[in-house]
């Protein structure tokens, strides 16, 4: 701006202010979609992101009247979903849901992900995965400590994860305690819970989905896969305490492609925010039930949140070396 | 939560949830209104040459979805409605058969055979009543085994199948499907492989879109729903045009006939028909109940098992009401037994059983397959909820078609007159439309008319479609599947052949394929 002319300074600054002006105006008036809404889901239909996403896009139609159309898009934990994201139209009328790991450890763990950390606008979280490690109750281990023990006497367990973060978790535990288990990723946590309860795998890695089999008896949790102690099963220790030092904990996030309109973004984000947190609707009844209440984080506050997810991917990357 | 609490909470969820109105205070839900309107639309459809209940399910699905949403509540009224249309498709089948020798679909073909004459005596009224009773017995039958067979064989399959058996089935489905649609085997296991690899474009584990040539278009793979409804319905589409472009100087002519003497149904002629429904329906459940033999060969099994069991006179073919009750008993008893597969294994057996799949993968809450009929101590099992929800729907379908089907279908007789070159144009444009509603861009228009090119040249080779959208539908399963099974036995390259069930489902396989093939090289 230095070299410019007094007159054209004048000009810019006019233009900035009318700009301004006209930003403030249209927020205003409140973003309104201009067409039907498209939510693809990163995950198979029936399983805890699959159902927030459903109950939220119905809960919208009905308070502000957004024709909203979820589909399914499953694959490689959810990365296949973000690759076509991110080339959809970037206009706040294509949204996809799936977990904050995508956009850290499933990105970076991928080869070809095909996208980066700002392809996408991040708009709002809904609530934390309550990951554990999860077994049938009639197996006998009380906690993972005894799935060491067996397997450090040469048994070989299937193991299912929802995503390569898990498998490389199921790497790191291997190393660090000499032992083999056969991973296997799955599409989905509820896929992992259906291959454990008709026995196709001896364990698994459950996201909340566990929570009523666990509280009936029919499930155990192993071990917890947070920094801290699963709210539901306190006897079970942290992988961090096993000397696994990392929070594969997640949270369930709206995303869209980078450059919505600001507008845009702090509509979808209010509007969702309002659903989830508002304890009547079935959206919240959901979350409160399986993952222990809304965690709602927007704006500023979840692009620091992405970026300390890269952080902490990389710290496990590294670990992997 | 047990059993009966399920199929008592699927049977209050059909009747009691959403109301719209109520008859004298007997509330009325979306589901039966659903059933209802759809069972009306299948007779209707049924009962008019050139358009069949598939293309009606076909062109109703994305239609109904774009109506209900997404969402599980979704379920039942969609499911309802394409449940309904099989039912009265089946039953509006007849109708021309029996009163101008034109079959409204081709399970009716052997209806023409003792239906016209009888027609043609002055009984059409008797021939139609006989079809009615005959093809609603064949298809409650056939609902029975579905509701009492299909938990059962779920539970046997999540005990013993793991992942390499699963695999393998599929593998097996594909090779049954393969060799006995279709006029030869190796064209059929073309026609499946060509449907594999369609299905591989753009889909697959890795991050990477494959043989998608950089183009984002085709990242995610071609809509599912457009290349099925290409294939099958614009496929047939333009062949019929085709068709009616070659017969145009061929005219018929429409006879009137005169309505004189019995035309209708005593307790005797029950009697009569009552054992050629028994087989007929026996035949079809066990047609239905394997992957890809459709109604078509359950009804010329049926009327040929009949002829041979009938004695006196008149005989098949001169107007005997048991060759009417023989081919329309089987070829209604397909339709409830085809959707064992698709409930417990979640994979589907013929055109019909293909759009109920496709219904429960566009709307959430439920996934056909073992896990639907798993009893969870102290919970619900809401899928379970679900299916004895769409058994429910069946029953009162059936019930439907008991009573008023009959009278619906007597009308039916004029919808003969609707000409076929009007009749195909409007079929395409309502896919067309449907496709566009749905997918919301042109591509998928676009993908639509270049499969249903594919379908037509399909046909003019004599290739089946069927194993083509059969092998489309599964190609996803069967990858997915085949790499799990790979990583959960420690990548074991042997996986298919480490368990004796995966051994015997992967022989059996090779077996039919050989088996079919050299009974094609003794018939040439």
């Amino acid at each position: 701006m230095f070299a410019l002319t007094n007159t054209t300074t004048r000009l810019a600054v006019a233009g900035l202010a009318a700009a301004a002006f006209m930003t403030t105006f249209t927020a205003q008036a409140e973003w309104k979609p201009k067409g039907p809404i498209s939510v693809v889901i990163g995950f198979a239909a029936g399983g805890g992101t699959d159902t927030q996403a459903r109950l939220i896009s119905a809960e919208l139609k009905k308070r502000k009247g957004w024709n909203m159309i979820p589909s399914n898009l499953s694959g490689r934990g959810g990365v296949v979903m973000a690759r076509k994201l991110k080339s959809m139209p970037n206009d706040g009328l294509s949204i996809g849901m799936a977990v904050t790991e995508v956009f850290g450890y499933n990105m970076l763990a991928s080869k070809k992900s095909g996208y980066k950390t700002s392809d996408f606008t991040y708009i709002a979280t809904t609530t934390s995965s309550q990951m554990g490690i999860v077994a049938n109750t009639s197996k006998g281990w009380k906690t993972f400590k005894d799935v060491i023990a067996a397997a450090k006497k040469g048994k070989v367990f299937k193991f299912a994860g929802m995503s390569a973060k898990h498998a490389d978790i199921n790497f790191l535990i291997e190393q660090k305690y000499g032992v083999k288990f056969n991973t296997v990723v799955l599409r989905g946590g509820r896929k992992v819970m259906n291959a454990i309860i008709a026995g196709d795998v001896d364990l698994g890695y459950g996201a909340g989905i566990q929570a009523k089999a666990v509280m009936s008896g029919k499930m155990v949790n192993l071990a917890s896969g947070l920094g801290e102690r699963l709210r539901i099963s306190p006897n079970a220790p942290t992988l961090v305490e096993m000397g696994i030092p990392y929070d594969i904990g997640a949270k369930f996030i709206f995303v869209a492609p980078a450059g919505i309109p600001a507008d845009a973004r702090k509509a979808l984000a209010d509007a969702i925010g309002e659903v989830i947190n508002d304890p009547s609707t079935k959206a919240s009844k959901f979350v409160s039930k399986r993952y222990g209440g809304p965690d709602v984080v927007t704006g500023k506050k979840l692009d620091a949140y992405i970026a300390n997810e890269i952080k902490a991917a990389k710290v496990l990357m590294k670990l992997m070396k | 939560m047990g059993l009966l609490d399920h199929i008592w909470l699927g049977i209050v969820t059909v009747f009691t949830v959403d109301p719209v109105f109520s008859i004298a205070g007997l509330p009325i839900s979306m589901t039966i209104i659903m059933v209802f309107l759809g069972l009306i639309f299948g007779i209707f459809v049924g009962a008019t040459p050139g358009i069949g209940g598939p293309v009606a399910m076909a062109i109703s699905l994305p239609i109904l979805i774009s109506i209900f949403g997404f969402k599980a509540d979704a379920l039942l009224p969609v499911l309802g409605f394409l449940v309904g249309i099989m039912k009265g498709s089946t039953v509006g089948g007849a109708v021309p058969a029996i009163l101008f020798n034109t079959p409204g679909t081709p399970d009716s073909l052997m209806t023409t055979l003792d239906g016209y004459p009888l027609t043609k005596k002055g009984q059409p009224g008797k021939a139609l009543r006989v079809a009615h009773f005959s093809s609603v017995s064949g298809d409650t039958i056939s609902d029975i085994v579905l509701i009492t067979g299909a938990p059962f064989l779920a539970i046997i399959v999540e005990r013993f199948l793991d992942f390499p058996e699963k695999a393998a089935l599929i593998i097996l489905s594909l090779a049954f499907v393969s060799a006995v649609v279709g006029s030869n085997v190796w064209k059929g296991l073309l026609a499946a492989l060509l449907g594999l690899f369609m299905a591989y474009i753009g889909t697959g584990e890795d991050g990477h879109p494959r043989l998608s040539m950089g183009s984002d278009n085709l990242a995610n793979g071609f809509p599912l729903i457009s290349a099925v409804l290409g294939v099958l319905i614009l496929g047939e589409v333009f062949k019929s045009l085709e068709d009616m472009w070659r017969e145009m100087r061929e005219t018929s002519t429409i006879t009137k006939v005169e309505v004189k003497g019995d035309n209708k149904l005593h307790l005797s002629d029950i009697r009569k028909i009552l054992p050629f429904i028994g087989i007929s329906a026996s035949i079809g459940t066990m047609i239905g109940a394997l992957p890809g033999i459709g109604s078509t060969l359950a009804a010329t099994l049926g009327y040929a098992t009949g002829r041979k069991i009938h004695k006196g006179s008149p005989a098949f073919g001169e107007g005997a009401i048991e060759g009417i009750a023989a081919t329309e008993a089987a070829n209604s008893a397909v339709a409830g037994a085809n959707l064992i597969p698709v409930l417990s294994l979640g994979i589907p057996g013929n055109i019909s059983a293909v759009f109920i799949l496709l219904a429960t993968e566009s709307i959430g809450g439920f996934v056909p397959g073992p896990q639907v009929f798993r009893l969870v101590p102290d919970q619900i099992n809401q899928e379970m909820v679900y299916a004895f929800g769409l058994f429910t729907a069946m029953i009162f379908a059936n019930g439907l078609n008991w009573t008023f089907g009959g009278v619906f279908m007597r009308w039916m007789g004029v919808m003969i007159k609707i000409p076929k070159q009007r009749l195909l144009p409007i079929v395409l444009l309502l896919t067309l439309t449907a496709i566009y509603v749905q997918q919301t861009n042109m591509f998928a228009v676009y993908v639509t008319l270049g499969f249903g090119f594919l379908g037509y040249f399909m046909r003019k080779l004599n290739f089946s479609v069927l194993a083509f959208v059969i092998a489309y539908i599964l190609a996803n399963n069967l990858e997915e599947s085949m790499r799990q099974a790979f990583a959960v036995t420690g990548a074991d390259p042997w996986f298919l052949f480490a368990s004796p069930t995966s051994i015997i489902f992967v022989v059996i396989s090779i077996l039919v394929v050989i088996f079919f093939a050299r009974n094609q090289k003794d018939l040439n």
